[in-house]
């Protein structure tokens, strides 16, 4: 490799960046759960889903974005060994399904049109697609003995 | 006395399983990750709203009723989550800077709720009209509680990279 990795030579880098990740994705993921607790009935009962929804709509993609660079960059610090490591592919994969679900069904369930079983259907799902995510990425390490 | 009493807490048959598990211990850990999540929006949400930056139409003090039962199962699965974890390498813990940094940071909590409870977040009249403006005590606290709980994040991170004395007197 003709340049080094700066992320990679700094000791401090990598746990600053996974604070960075930990901060990211408890905002985005906290409140999305938070809208699903909403369409599950829980929470704020003054306000429609909808209201929720739109209220917290840039807090969470502001934690997504600073998750996925924050992430990027822990990648790059060893991207033979993620690309290798299954509990990655499978965080990556679930990742892409939770965001598209996130953004496809889930922003439209809090309209009010669909019934209350689908509803509460899609609440269940983006609870457990986004809390698979969390155990893909700390299987990671798991997978991967000695990574820490 | 204290030191004595982690030891025997760690070699407790259940908690020295525990340690030794392959997948419970992660599985326990990623179970503590989601709970802060959740408990964690919900700090933000209180505090983005007393700041003023969040459900501008929804009053402080309905914000912070809404999410009390919340809150409190959050923090209590979090909380039992983390115990689990301390209690499997109690010793290791113990010696831990990040983790002593941590309970500091939590103490720092109890005082922030003492401070502040009374004035903020059991004050039913804190702007209880949205269009009354926040006052500069409750912007403060809000303040106080996003870095006390920043600060608890990155230090529960941090444990995991000091090299502990680990095993010394596992069984």
């Amino acid at each position: 490799m003709l340049i080094e990795n700066p992320l990679s030579t700094s000791p401090s880098a990598y746990p600053v960046l996974e604070c960075f990740h930990i901060a990211g994705f408890a905002l985005a993921i906290g409140m999305i759960a938070l809208v699903d607790f909403r369409l599950l009935g829980f929470g704020f009962l003054d306000q429609s889903p909808a209201q929720i929804e739109r209220a917290f709509r840039w807090w969470t993609l502001g934690g997504l974005i600073t998750a996925v660079f924050s992430g990027l960059l822990i990648f790059s610090t060893d991207p033979d060994m993620y690309y290798l490591n299954r509990s990655f592919l499978l965080k990556m994969t679930l990742l892409a399904i939770a965001i598209i679900f996130n953004y496809t069904v889930h922003r439209q369930s809090p309209s009010g049109k669909l019934s209350k079983t689908s509803t509460r259907l899609i609440a269940g799902v983006s609870l457990l697609l986004w809390t698979s995510v969390i155990f893909g990425g700390i299987f990671i390490a798991v997978v991967a003995p000695g990574l820490g | 006395m204290l030191l004595s009493i982690l030891i025997r807490l760690q070699n407790l048959a259940w908690f020295s399983n525990f340690r030794s598990s392959a997948y419970v211990y992660p599985v326990v850990l990623a179970l503590h990750l989601t709970a802060v999540s959740w408990f964690g929006a919900m700090i933000v949400i209180t505090d983005l709203r007393l700041l003023g930056w969040a459900l501008p139409d929804t009053s402080p003090a309905e914000v912070i009723r809404r999410l009390r039962t919340g809150k409190r199962i959050g923090f209590l699965i979090a909380a039992a989550c983390g115990f689990v974890l301390f209690a499997a390498k109690a010793e290791e813990y113990y010696y831990n800077a990040f983790f002593r940094t941590k309970m500091l940071l939590f103490a720092g909590v109890m005082i922030h709720a003492l401070v502040f409870r009374r004035s903020v977040y059991a004050n039913s009249a804190i702007a209880k009209d949205t269009a009354n403006p926040i006052p500069r005590r409750a912007k403060l606290a809000a303040w106080l509680s996003l870095g006390l709980w920043l600060g608890i994040l990155c230090a529960g991170r941090a444990i995991g990279y000091v090299a502990g004395k680990a095993g010394m007197h596992y069984r």
